[in-house]
């Protein structure tokens, strides 16, 4: 498996090799390099390891089957994982086939619709604003994520959102 | 009045309800809290002696209605109230309200407010008083030639602002005659289709300014003191981010002579209890006064921290009719302290507003460290109040002592649940301009610190590459054997995804 590292260039290869005894001793190569690890607490979502004489913390926020979202010793960063399979499963979601994955934008913050600028059929650039919601006695504007279409607005003036609601899609 | 206080009422919330109720415990006070919905689990409510529920969670509803804040005040028999910051701390009709039944209020009087809340007037009152304020117009000019006149005066460049309303129209900058008879004409034009009248403000333009405040505290005899100055240039939308105390710029000789402006400056208004004189300071070293905040401010604690005094304490005490217990010159300058105001918004996000439970959250500590917050594991951040949710102060015997303590009690300090600022604050710490004493009120946009900010991240994200690689084979490993299904569009759903620790 391979794995990007949030916005660095270069892919990480990397595998467990062995695990042994209770599953505590894990030996991991990554990056061409072995590397021993040494689990101390798990649970679904968190783990707290040495890795090679290195204290770790990671907490597992969001796990896809292309991208996993986690927060490493404090800091927020995510992974996305290649495989030969992903790689195909990818290219065909693209050709259009069900899926929202990129095309969806969703809310970041719960709060209540404003104004919506746009509308279906419109074309817009990355960074245009889509929809304004009101939180915390500020107004926010949720921007396009990429250039494209207003495919569908979900949502209408007025409406109440939580995090993670579809706004409206961009083809 | 001199009435000893046996019980306050906090008509507050959050971090400083608390910081209240810590004095009152402090102190042997009774301490009565209030609370909206949304706040009920808060811990100013589990803290206090008793707690009041005072209305739903819309702050007109709550914090600001008045009537209902005293009526709870008489009946739970409070001596006294203290209004904290925002809210209704520098209505002058509240002091007014609490006079009527009887309450003490902690802070200054009625009139006072009503002269230091009306910007013209208490620069006129200043003027009168011989405290520098900024060059400009004492009041509306609807002349043309008055305001060449003002503006030759003050020196350009100058601005001119819309007496009315503020809209869209808002400042415009003349950098010379020829250019302020042109802007003057138009802006004169505006008005008088907008309003009726042309009435404009004619002010000094002052570039590259900081923010420098001198903490006041002034007693029913008199006495008033100055506890020294905070620098808080550094700021976005006007919103303090981060003050300090001592001002890199301020040296023991411009103290004494700012800070005695200052304590005139309250005698003028014949102010009482705690306050701050606000002034802006030019790259010339020139002084501006440009208000008096009525109330106990957020950055208080940076003063209490280089003073060693407990401006609470010292509030309940003026407000009990008793004299100021030390002299100015009793007062030493101690160290430096930082404070950074974290605010439950996303600084990668335009600063978007973050709400929501806290499941966990390690909160830093240490030789030289406070934090005044609200937070605590399984706590929540409202959206129906404002964002900020932590104040972290480091102080240190000099400046860079206490900066590297800032900066390690960034690292340690984790908030889950909620973004936060504490990225930006990071990296602002390392900044060489910020080390340097490099501050301005456009400092954020000036050193380009958004952009440093992102290339922070990039540092942090590299630095845990390998980490993060082994926590993700982990999960492989640990979900392989659960045997749960990994990956499953229907499963995903059932991940809640949370907001990111900084």
């Amino acid at each position: 498996m391979e794995f990007k590292v949030g916005d660095l260039a270069h892919l990480l290869d990397g595998e467990v090799v062995r695990t042994t005894g209770d599953g505590s001793s894990v030996l991991v190569k990554i990056g061409g390099k072995e590397h021993s690890l040494r689990l101390l607490r798990s649970g679904t979502n968190e783990f707290e390891f040495i890795l090679d004489n290195t204290y770790h913390h990671a907490k597992i926020v969001q796990s896809g089957s292309s991208e996993v979202k986690l927060i490493v010793d404090n800091q927020p960063l995510s992974v996305k994982k290649h495989s030969k399979l992903a790689e195909v499963l990818e290219k065909a979601s693209a050709l259009g086939a069900a899926g929202g994955g990129d095309r969806n934008l969703a809310s970041q913050i719960p709060g209540r619709v404003v104004n919506i600028p746009v509308k279906v059929g419109d074309g817009v650039k990355k960074g245009d604003v889509v929809v304004v919601l009101e939180s915390m006695k500020m107004q926010v504007a949720v921007k396009a994520h990429k250039d494209g279409i207003i495919k569908e607005i979900k949502i209408k003036q007025g409406a109440s959102v939580a995090r993670n609601d579809l706004l409206a899609v961009i083809e | 009045m001199a009435k000893k206080i046996s019980s306050i009422l906090i008509a507050n919330r959050g971090e400083i309800a608390l910081r209240v109720i810590r004095a009152c415990k402090e102190l042997g006070l009774r301490s009565i809290a209030i609370y909206s919905d949304e706040d009920v689990r808060a811990v100013h409510v589990k803290r206090a002696d008793e707690a009041y529920h005072i209305g739903p969670a819309a702050p007109a509803q709550s914090y600001l209605n008045m009537a209902k804040i005293v009526d709870t005040a008489v009946a739970a028999g409070a001596d006294a109230i203290h209004p904290g910051y925002g809210f209704l701390s520098e209505n002058e009709n509240f002091p007014e309200m609490c006079e009527k039944k009887g309450i003490i209020f902690i802070g200054p009087t009625a009139k006072a407010m009503e002269v230091t809340g009306d910007k013209m007037k208490c620069k006129e009152v200043m003027t009168k008083a011989k405290v520098p304020t900024v060059p400009g117009s004492d009041g509306t000019i609807e002349d043309v030639e008055e305001a060449a006149n003002v503006a030759n005066k003050a020196g350009y460049p100058v601005l001119l602002k819309s007496a009315f309303g503020g809209g869209g129209r808002g400042i415009r900058l003349a950098n010379n005659e020829k250019q302020l008879r042109q802007e003057f004409e138009m802006a004169s034009a505006e008005s008088k289709a907008a309003f009726g009248k042309a009435a404009l403000f004619v002010e000094k333009y002052l570039q590259h300014i900081r923010h420098i405040e001198f903490q006041l505290i002034r007693d029913s005899h008199g006495n008033g003191r100055h506890l020294f100055e905070r620098e808080c240039s550094i700021q976005r939308r006007h919103q303090k981010l981060i003050e300090m105390s001592p001002s890199p710029v301020v040296d023991q000789k411009t103290r004494e002579r700012i800070g005695e402006i200052a304590v005139r400056a309250a005698a003028a208004v014949d102010y009482l209890n705690a306050g701050t004189a606000e002034f802006l300071r030019d790259p010339e070293g020139n002084f501006y006064f440009i208000e008096i905040n009525s109330r106990l401010q957020v950055e208080h604690p940076v003063t209490e921290l280089v003073t060693g005094l407990d401006l609470v304490k010292l509030q309940i005490a003026v407000a009990q009719g008793e004299e100021i217990p030390f002299k100015q010159e009793d007062l030493k300058m101690n160290g430096c302290a930082l404070e950074c105001r974290i605010n439950a918004e996303d600084p990668f996000y335009d600063f978007a507003p973050s709400v929501g439970p806290v499941p966990t959250c390690n909160i830093p500590y240490g030789p030289g460290i406070r934090v005044d917050t609200y937070l605590y594991p399984t706590c929540t951040v409202s959206g129906y109040y404002d964002s900020l949710v932590a104040k972290l102060l480091a102080w240190g015997r000099n400046f860079d002592e206490a900066r590297v303590r800032m900066k390690n009690a960034l690292d340690e300090f984790a908030i889950e649940g909620i973004n936060t600022t504490i990225p930006l604050y990071k990296t602002i710490m390392d900044d060489t301009n910020f080390i340097k004493g490099d501050l301005s009120t456009d400092y954020l946009d000036r050193f380009k610190i958004f952009d440093k900010m992102g290339e922070d991240v990039k540092d942090r994200t590299k630095e845990r590459a390998l980490a993060a690689v082994a926590a993700v084979l982990m999960q492989s490993e640990f979900v392989k054997k659960a045997g749960a299904v990994q990956d499953n569009p229907a499963a995903r759903s059932k991940w809640k995804s949370r907001g990111a620790i900084n």
